[in-house]
């Protein structure tokens, strides 16, 4: 279950990303995983939903792809923010 | 007052951070001409036999290490350190593998340019240690007869990621329903180029086809 591992360096990388960007509302994540990468995206899906509840991540979409070979990438971050 | 939706494109891999150590791990090996041997298998295939047996005929001069990885208990490390070479335990307390972050600890102390080659015997299991990079020249995939030829398919992400694929417990393929054959092919549908050796731990046969390649790698 290294899925639970996989899925906080997600979040990891949602909130690096989200510093500069204050008062922003991270919409979706984009993540690719490759049928080679050991990475299992039902698992991956059911830990991401399990450590975002309860917190204000817990609205946040994870969009898993499909990737050719081993690929497990960070592909892109949808932001919402607030312009006067 | 209203909200506008921006994407950022990433494109880095998730894993960006154990690479980043395990990128510098890879650098202090080469700095200090060491190759890394990762070993991964499923729990009970052998490694453990293997590395015992391969300590056993390394000449007590050679200057080889061992790093293995478990969830609990030292025993592993207990066996291999009969051979009187340096070995360490790494007990990962519930992680299901070994990360570049666990190495770099537990390398902490040792004099690396005092070693020409380092085993990492990684926790067992088939499916978590392939997503994470330790730093090592090769991965090499474990798979013993009694579990089945058909490993490959069902877990192809380490046979993939493996430069060699050893088949252990050889000695009982007269005793079980295992179609050599088939778990080659198998093999070499994921991954064409993978190299592929025959070993029995107890019967000895194949280790100095396995002790050649251990020492070109």
């Amino acid at each position: 279950m290294h899925e639970l591992g996989i899925a906080n360096s997600i979040l990891e990388a949602v909130e690096t990303e989200l510093r500069p960007h204050p008062g922003a509302r991270a919409v979706k994540i984009g993540v690719t995983v490759g049928a080679m990468s050991g990475v299992d995206r039902d698992s991956l899906a059911f830990c991401f939903e399990a450590i975002t509840k309860g917190t204000p991540l817990e609205l946040l979409v994870l969009d898993l792809q499909e990737a050719p070979a081993d690929e497990l990438v960070l592909s892109y971050l949808e932001l919402e923010e607030s312009t006067p | 007052m209203s909200t506008t939706t921006t994407t950022v494109p990433l494109e880095r891999k998730v894993l960006n951070e154990n690479d980043r150590l395990a990128a510098e791990l890879r650098a202090e090996f080469a700095k200090n001409g060491i190759r890394v041997l990762n070993l991964i298998s499923s729990p009970g295939s052998g490694k453990t036999a293997l590395l015992e047996r391969t300590l056993g005929a390394f000449d007590p001069a050679k200057r080889v290490a061992v790093l293995t990885g478990d969830i609990q208990t030292d025993a592993d490390a207990q066996r291999l350190a009969r051979y009187g070479f340096p070995v360490r335990q790494i007990t990962t307390a519930g992680a299901c593998h070994l990360d570049a972050r666990m190495v770099a600890k537990a390398l902490e102390g040792w004099d690396l340019s005092q070693l020409d080659l380092l085993f990492i015997e990684n926790v067992g299991n088939l499916v978590c240690p392939t997503s994470y990079d330790l730093g090592e020249v090769a991965k090499i995939v474990l798979l013993s007869v009694p579990e089945g030829e058909e490993k490959p398919l069902k877990y192809p992400g380490i046979f993939f990621k493996s430069k060699l694929m050893v088949l252990t417990k050889i000695d009982l393929l007269p005793y079980v329903p295992f179609r050599l054959e088939d778990a080659i092919s198998n093999a070499r549908s994921i991954q064409p180029g993978i190299e592929i050796l025959q070993v029995s731990s107890t019967s000895g046969e194949g280790l100095g086809k396995w002790m050649e390649w251990v020492q070109r790698a």
